[in-house]
């Protein structure tokens, strides 16, 4: 049975887990048929064309997994940004960690989504926002709709901030061979809130990990969010990311993407703007190796006028690995004095390496400012030559190279700490260590 | 040459224009000086006939024509010509063939055929050795990229190409420095004769030092406050234009 | 001046006769609908030799098994292909008796573009009765080809006078099972022209008037193929420059350009048929293939106006097979009223130091889309491969849309590519201060447009700059209001 249907026919079993009798069941139940009807994606469609899902469908994954194993905070620590305090919400093979989360109700709710699921007081909440904004049309979306019963909720009323930023932790023990996680976030911040939220997905083996994530971000007007996903996952890994984000008048949400680590990872990163002057950020640094491939598909539609949109993925591509940007913008035709802009720069450094790139943009509107630029190119020679004559050995000079190249990406990232540590997983990465940080 | 009557303009509900008079004969030149948001740029603008003002009251009359239903470019053929503050950039348009096209225009106006293009180089050649400029400049885009003198420069080399009977200089000294403003300056003084009149908008009175008004307007809160000769704008230059307010608070 | 059909026929037989094209003028039409025995009846009807007849059989079978394609970002009814005639001897039926039948308007435009009165008649489809000026031209013309060796003729004759060549490339840059117009095409094709130029000779003149006569009465089905043997060059340019009421609502053509080593091979294109009216009724639906093939040291060069039909779906591309080769696109497409335009290119860099430029303008007014889609190929032997796209777009009013849809891939590491795109309007500030030195509104947006467009106008031979110029104006008129 390939997973496809191994899938489909597990339905039964987890609603025999669930509570069957709510509104989220009869959401999940049109999404399995939505899944049923689709499937997963396949190359011969356009938003696909780059990436192919063919062999994941092939292995045994559990869809259920079995729990039980418990982690030492020393064994794991440092996948946390522990430099810092944080709230912490920790998931070990999809199922919570009590005693190494750090959740609040202080004014605040940093919680569970499963308790938010089922808990009576959340039921307003949920029945307001929740999959509002994830698509009913994305095949993988609808999958983890169906099947979603776990995950992180943040809500922060207005005028609120929590203390300190929000940490989301996946860990998958090696437990079994081959393991599916659904995770699903729910973060809505309310008029004049604000949130920092930084994302994490580990394996602690080179079991088998397919995540097939979704988180729904609901910034009300004048909203702040600080979205931080970091993706330095084994070799072994799939990571299917979907964000949709959906912004009011006058707020502000960042969200930046640190591809590093994994197999295959595809970040779905949608923006609705659905409000005037609202700014919307997306970021990406992306550096890979061996044969790994990471997929951007970000669309920022903009729906009302005065509203901004910033772009900027850089990405470096060693060996045999393949990196894909498919950037999307949307004017409507009532969004004048829309200020839409997309950059993608890319280093190839192997001659197996690949780069697919299609940044797109779709205007209907005429009073608008859209740019989009591209570029694939290599390190400057010139300036390689340079820095050599200045002493650095050829791999430190092409690291401080690449370090500047990805630069003006790390630049905005406001969790000092955050930017330190990410600066040392690229040094690592690009196999030097480096006497100084960006 | 020019009669402004009463003239009272808005934008956007906001009453910038206060019942301005003014008259302006053949051969003359006058200056408005004013400080910033006085009006002086929208009398400018309303004269050339941007639509973004609304005249509410009074009229303008360009040699006994009333200007206020006619469109831009039809008081571009009547002989109007305004130097613009901020040059406006259109790229891939050189600086030749616009200009080629505006006096073609303003002939088609006249009832007059294309100017033949060996004639047409000929003027060009003339006035772009008067006015110092480069024969390169006229192949490049029209403003794009352009510095800021070069831009002003741009403006009075087509005012001699166009051959107005009324030039309205928007601000022209700003954003030049000593030599380029010499160069402008003189420019304009080459084209002035008899049958011209030119309205010289500025702020400060360096520009008047090179081209001398024969009158002087003091354009405050949207009214002609005071008008004089050249003397009131070195009064204006010494002493600022506190006491005009003060005068007109009295 | 009253004809009879019987005398009528007659005229047009001489005529053509003097045209030196069709050999086979009945004026029997086939009926409605494809089949194999169409396709075989076609052929028939042309006098082809066998292996075209196989030829043209094996692509309709491809045809059969394809699927029209939907990817492209345009809506329309799709065409009913049994409900089409094949096969008609093309043109050769005067629709009018005089100028006067003509429709006005249509006769304006072709005042506004300066096309003569006799070449008025001719291309409204009005019953000519002296001998044009051009047929003359054209036999001049042809003596001058054939002295260098250069054979120009249409791809009928280049069936029956060339086969090795015909053959020998026919299909072998667009093959037939490439597309489902392509195969389409390739079953089906009326007419078309052939053009060799052979080692090293440069074709001494732009192939453009003897074209121009040689379109008029080309069907729906156009085949083109340009062979540039070694270090030979070739402008061609092709387009009808006037307006023609074409009552085929379905083009579907295929070019091929072949530019052997050290060749070179420009292709213009101004294409202005009918767009449809001011309501988005009626109008051609323009599905072309074109693709050229560079061997090394080869550049080919395809320049495009495109301002008509309802829809046009097109992507001239270059294969840059061979090291050193050069591709090149520059496009302007204009879209107005109820249009919807998607075009692009490919290149594809399959040798080393390969070197593309893009420069796509797209212009969208009315109630227009305008889409650019494009593909940058960069393969893993093709070492040192560059590229520069530029993609502007220029929104006229708010009830329009422009896209862009580039695909950028990358397989070696040496490759530099570089895309940048940009939207823009025409600002009200720049009208006003055309409008104060003179200019009017609607001159003014000429003269914008131009400028936006100028880097691509500057590519065009000469004498067409100047008709492209006149069409931007003529199918940008009234956008504003």
């Amino acid at each position: 049975m390939d997973l496809n249907d191994k899938l489909i026919s597990s339905f039964l079993a987890f609603e025999s887990d669930v509570d069957v009798n709510t509104p989220i069941h009869e959401i999940r139940s049109e999404a399995i048929r939505n899944f049923e009807q689709k499937g997963f994606p396949t190359k011969k469609q356009e938003a696909w064309k780059y990436t192919s899902l063919g062999s994941l469908q092939k292995t045994d994954f559990s869809i259920f997994p079995k729990g039980g194993k418990t982690l030492e905070y020393k064994d794991i620590k440092q996948y946390f940004l522990y430099e810092i305090d944080t709230y912490k919400i920790v998931f070990i093979d999809g199922i919570y960690s009590s005693y190494l989360s750090e959740t609040t109700h202080d004014g605040v709710d940093v919680c569970l989504m499963s308790a938010a699921l089922t808990k009576p007081m959340y039921r307003q909440v949920i029945e307001l926002y929740f999959n509002k904004i994830a698509s009913r049309e994305e095949s993988l979306t609808n999958l983890n709709t169906a099947f979603s019963k776990e995950g992180a909720y943040i809500y922060i009323p207005k005028h609120k901030a929590p203390r300190k930023p929000i940490q989301i932790l996946h860990l998958a023990t090696g437990n079994e061979a081959a393991l599916m996680l659904q995770p699903r976030n729910l973060i809505i911040v309310e008029d004049n809130a604000e949130v920092q939220i930084i994302e994490r997905h580990q394996s602690l083996t080179n079991n088998e990990v397919f995540t097939n994530s979704v988180t729904e971000i609901f910034a009300a007007k004048d909203a702040r969010v600080d979205y931080y996903k970091v993706q330095n996952d084994n070799a072994s890994s799939t990571l299917i990311d979907n964000t949709y984000i959906d912004q009011k008048g006058n707020s502000n949400v960042s969200v930046h993407t640190f591809s590093l680590g994994g197999k295959l990872t595809r970040n779905n990163l949608n923006f609705y703007q659905k409000g005037e002057r609202i700014d919307s950020t997306l970021k990406g640094v992306t550096i890979l190796g061996e044969k790994q491939h990471v997929d951007h598909h970000t669309l920022v539609h903009h729906a009302q006028p005065n509203c901004e949109s910033h772009q900027d993925y850089k990405g470096i591509f060693g060996e045999r690995s393949t990196g894909v940007f498919n950037g999307k913008i949307i004017v409507d035709k009532i969004a004048q004095k829309t200020n839409a802009f997309q950059q993608n720069n890319n280093v190839l450094i192997s001659d197996r390496a690949t780069v697919n790139t299609k940044p797109q943009l779709e205007i209907f509107a005429d009073d608008v400012k859209c740019s989009h630029g591209c570029t694939i190119g290599q390190l400057d020679d010139e300036a390689m030559f340079y820095l050599q004559t200045r002493g650095i050995p050829r791999k430190e000079a092409a690291a401080l190279l690449m370090y500047a190249f990805a630069n003006n990406v790390l630049e905005s990232v406001r969790i000092p700490e955050l930017k330190t540590r990410i600066n040392k997983l690229i040094a690592n990465k690009l196999g030097v260590s480096l006497g100084f940080e960006l | 040459m020019l009669e402004i009557k009463n003239l009272h303009a808005n934008i956007e509900n906001k009453k910038i224009l206060k019942g301005i008079n003014l008259t302006v004969n053949p051969g003359e030149v006058h200056a408005i000086m004013g400080p910033n948001g006085s009006g002086k740029s929208t009398l400018a603008s309303v004269i050339a006939g941007r639509e973004d003002f609304e005249i509410k009251k009074g009229s303008i009359f360009l040699e006994g024509e009333d200007l206020e239903e006619l469109a831009p470019e039809e008081r571009a053929h009547l002989g109007i010509f305004m130097s613009f503050q901020y040059p406006v950039e259109i790229p891939g348009v050189t600086v030749t063939n616009f200009l080629k096209t505006a006096i073609n225009e303003g002939r088609k106006a006249r009832g007059l055929e294309d100017m033949p293009a060996n004639q047409m180089l000929k003027l060009i050649r003339e006035k772009s050795e008067m006015l110092e400029i480069d024969r390169k400049f006229l192949s490049r885009s029209l403003n794009d990229g352009f510095s800021g003198g070069e831009k002003k420069r741009n403006e009075i080399f087509q005012m001699a190409m166009l051959e107005p009977k009324l030039a309205i200089l928007d601000e022209t000294d700003s954003g030049l420095d000593i030599d380029a403003l010499r160069i402008v300056a003189n420019g304009v003084n080459k084209l002035r004769n008899k049958d011209n009149a030119i309205v010289v908008i500025t702020h400060y009175q360096r520009l008047l030092e090179y081209i001398v008004p024969d009158y002087v307007h003091v354009l405050f809160d949207g009214k002609i406050v005071k008008s004089g000769n050249k003397e009131l704008a070195l009064k204006l230059e010494e002493q600022g234009y506190d006491w005009i307010k003060q005068e007109e608070v009295v | 001046m009253a004809y009879t059909e019987e005398e009528l026929k007659k005229e047009l037989e001489t005529k053509e006769y003097e045209y030196g094209f069709y050999t086979d003028i009945e004026s029997d039409t086939l009926p409605k609908g494809l089949s194999e025995d169409i396709v075989i009846a076609i052929s028939k009807k042309k006098d082809e030799p066998e292996w075209m007849t196989e030829w043209r059989l094996e692509a309709y079978r491809a045809w059969k098994a394809m699927d029209e394609p939907e990817w492209p970002n345009v809506t329309y009814n799709k065409p009913n292909f049994q409900d089409i005639s094949y096969y008609s001897a093309p043109n050769k039926k005067p629709k009018y008796n005089s100028l006067d039948e003509v429709d006005p308007e249509l006769l304006e435009t072709f005042e506004k573009l300066g096309i003569s009165l006799e070449e008025q008649k001719k291309l409204a489809g009005v019953a000519v009765d002296i001998v044009m000026d051009s047929v003359s031209v054209a036999t001049t013309f042809k003596k001058t080809l054939a002295e260098k060796g250069i054979i120009f003729c249409s791809i009928s004759e280049a069936i029956q006078e060339h086969p090795e060549l015909v053959k020998k490339y026919i299909g072998s840059v667009v093959p037939r099972k490439d597309n489902f117009y392509a195969a389409l095409n390739s079953a089906v094709f009326s007419d078309g022209s052939f053009c060799y130029i052979p080692k090293g000779v440069r074709c001494p003149m732009e192939l453009s008037t003897y074209f121009r006569i040689n379109q008029a009465g080309t069907g729906q089905f156009e085949r083109t193929l340009v062979i540039a043997d070694e270090g030979s060059y070739v402008s061609y340019l092709e387009g009808c420059t006037a307006p023609m009421r074409d009552e085929n609502q379905l083009h579907a053509a295929v070019v091929e350009l072949i530019a052997l080593d050290s060749a070179e091979i420009k292709y213009s294109t101004v294409q202005n048929w009918y767009p449809g009216d001011k309501n988005g009724s009626g109008g051609v639906f323009n599905f072309v293939t074109k693709r050229g093939l560079c061997e090394r040291n080869a550049k080919i060069s395809w320049t495009q106006v495109e301002t008509g039909s309802a829809i046009t779906w097109k992507y001239p591309s270059c294969v840059l097979k061979g090291d050193n080769s050069i591709g090149e696109f520059y496009s302007i497409a204009v879209t107005n009223n109820h249009q919807q335009a998607d075009t692009g290119t490919k290149m594809i860099h399959l040798g080393k130091n390969t070197k593309s430029t893009i420069i796509s303008k797209g212009i969208s007014a009315g109630k227009s889309q305008n889409s650019y889609r494009g593909l940058v190929q960069v393969n893993s032997r093709a070492k040192n491969a560059r590229n520069f796209s530029q993609c502007d777009s220029l929104l006229m009013g708010n009830a329009c849309g422009a896209h862009t849809f580039p695909y950028i891939e990358a397989k070696n590491k040496s490759a530099q590519i570089e895309h940048e795109a940009t939207t823009s309007k025409i600002g009200e500030d720049q009208i006003f201060y055309c409008n104060q030195r003179g200019i009017d509104t609607e001159k003014a947006i000429a003269l914008i447009v131009n400028g936006f467009s100028k880097e691509v106008l500057n590519k065009l031979p000469m004498e067409f700059a100047v008709e492209a110029q006149k069409l931007l104006e003529i199918s940008l008129e009234g956008s504003v209001g």
